[in-house]
């Protein structure tokens, strides 16, 4: 019996926007995943509005940064669970569709359904603090960065596991132990100065940081900016490149 | 038919359901060490996060709600081992077969999970201790038992509650959210990590119908943090028992079994 050939993919990115639509049609469905990715952030906006709510304007824009940095826990959950539920991972990748586009697909539409609250907390912020076009804009940038990195990385993990029930704890673990426990959500003078560099070499707060800065809250030093700027970059584009490395290799080992 | 009696004489078939859940909480979090990890380590993010943005003199409020919460997460735990043990694994029907009833599936899945919260409350409670005697908030032992009591009233509710939600739960994906937005807002309505009085009145008129709020004022009053009379301290623990009353009674008519 003739078969046909087997089609490889000849494009990079082929079929990316074919998956991130229907992607963004899968996520819209999960309208009670949705409710759940603004808890933690909605959880610590209380926090801050009851016990300090002089720093709710920092709070706000670490929430705008901790809910992009989170959409990569959504990428990690449905990436795991494509492929060990459905089994729909192979199905997808058997088609013409390129690894990376399977990858940025899933990132992008999942990016265009949890946009929706991040819009509404970027008009809180922009009116609490009454931002100007500039620091939007510098917002805005900065949590693209994250949300690629936080994709990237959340893609990565999930082809770590091999059981959907443990997922959880270790997402868990580790989107709030890099978005909660940095100055993220308050400003940077609260958190032992020891440890600045650290927090500005971690994608979030280092975002968090730079917004402080130009917003006047916190004051980082010309090497403590080059450190944020270029740790930022690095590691984005480092964890970005790595994430379609790894796309195609886990196809080819398929 | 030769039964499982008369073939193994001397295997006793009372009094194993505990244990037997007992190890699979063991196994769980032996095998995966994250997961006994986060719950000890996420009330600690809370507190750390609230301890550089509230006065310090709060603290020990702050530490009794994150004990608080951590056993109230157990019903998200419950709900997402039922739920994945009859969704993902068919398991409830062999145990709906098997002479195990429902309430003793329910305090076995709770035993397991219990296990995994040991040590983070371990932990919370040396830290209340601490922090408690240097703020002039003493652990005493009677404010230890009234802590332990309000714990078990809660691990007692929010799992039934838990397994109520999850007998109701139809897809996988439905576990994960549920769980987190079911529990994370009864957690936020009730002053766990405030003090009722910091509330919005409206708020404070919302969360009065929740027993955790009594649960908390009771610790609360124990330990000193917020005054209560003996009275005061009566009307909440007769609140709170009518309340986790209500709340059982409510999730064990939700609670499918056999028919589910």
């Amino acid at each position: 019996m003739r078969t046909s050939e087997p089609t490889t993919p000849t494009r990079a990115f082929r079929g990316l926007g074919a998956f991130l639509w229907t992607e963004a049609l899968v996520q819209a469905h999960e309208s009670l995943a949705m409710a759940t990715s603004m808890l933690v952030q909605a959880v610590l906006l209380v926090f801050v509005w009851i016990l300090a709510p002089s720093l709710i304007g920092v709070a706000l824009v670490g929430a705008i940064l901790y809910s992009t940095f989170t959409m990569g826990q959504r990428v990690l959950n449905e990436a795991a669970y494509l492929r060990i539920d459905h089994k729909a991972n192979d199905l997808y990748l058997a088609g013409p569709m390129a690894p990376e586009a399977y990858f940025l697909g899933m990132a992008g539409g999942t990016l265009l359904v949890y946009l929706a609250p991040v819009i509404v907390l970027g008009i809180l912020a922009a009116v609490v603090l009454n931002l100007t076009l500039a620091q939007g804009l510098l917002i805005f940038a900065l949590a693209a960065t994250v949300w690629l990195f936080s994709a990237s990385v959340g893609y990565v993990f999930s082809t770590f596991f091999r059981d959907n029930r443990a997922i959880w704890a270790y997402s868990s673990l580790f989107f709030n132990v890099f978005g909660v426990l940095p100055p993220v959500f308050y400003p940077y003078k609260l958190f032992p100065a020891a440890l600045h560099p650290v927090a500005l070499l971690m994608p979030p707060s280092a975002a968090a940081g730079l917004v402080q800065a130009a917003l006047g809250v916190t004051y980082l030093s010309p090497a403590e900016l080059a450190l944020a700027v270029g740790g930022l970059i690095v590691e984005t584009t480092t964890v970005f490149l790595f994430a379609i490395y790894w796309a195609r290799r886990t196809v080819r080992g398929s | 038919m030769a039964t499982m009696r008369s073939e193994f004489p001397n295997v006793p078939t009372t009094g194993r359901a505990l244990p037997s859940f007992l190890i699979v909480g063991w196994r769980w979090i032996s095998r995966n060490p994250a997961v006994a990890i986060t719950p000890i380590l996420l009330p600690f993010i809370f507190l750390y996060f609230l301890s550089l943005i509230s006065p310090p003199s709060l603290l020990p409020l702050e530490i009794v709600g994150a004990m608080l919460f951590t056993m109230q997460n157990i019903g998200s735990w419950v709900l997402g081992d039922s739920a994945f043990w009859r969704i993902e694994c068919s398991l409830q029907d062999m145990f709906v077969a098997s002479p195990l009833s429902r309430i003793r599936y329910l305090f076995g899945i709770a035993f397991s999970n219990l296990i995994a919260m040991l040590p983070a409350l371990a932990i919370l409670t040396i830290l209340l201790a601490w922090v408690g005697g240097r703020q002039g908030n003493p652990l005493t032992p009677f404010a230890f038992l009234v802590l332990v009591a309000c714990l078990a009233v809660m691990w007692v509710l929010f799992s039934s509650v838990g397994i109520g939600i999850s007998s109701r739960i139809r897809t996988q994906r439905e576990i994960w959210p549920i769980g987190n937005l079911t529990f994370t807002i009864l957690g936020m309505l009730s002053p766990l990590y405030y003090p009722l009085s910091a509330l919005p009145p409206l708020w404070q008129d919302a969360a009065r119908f929740l027993p955790t709020t009594y649960a908390a004022l009771l610790v609360q009053g124990a330990l000193g943090i917020t005054p209560a009379s003996p009275d005061q301290m009566v009307l909440y623990a007769v609140l709170l028992v009518a309340c986790a009353a209500v709340g059982l009674v409510i999730t064990l008519r939700l609670y499918r079994w056999g028919e589910a």
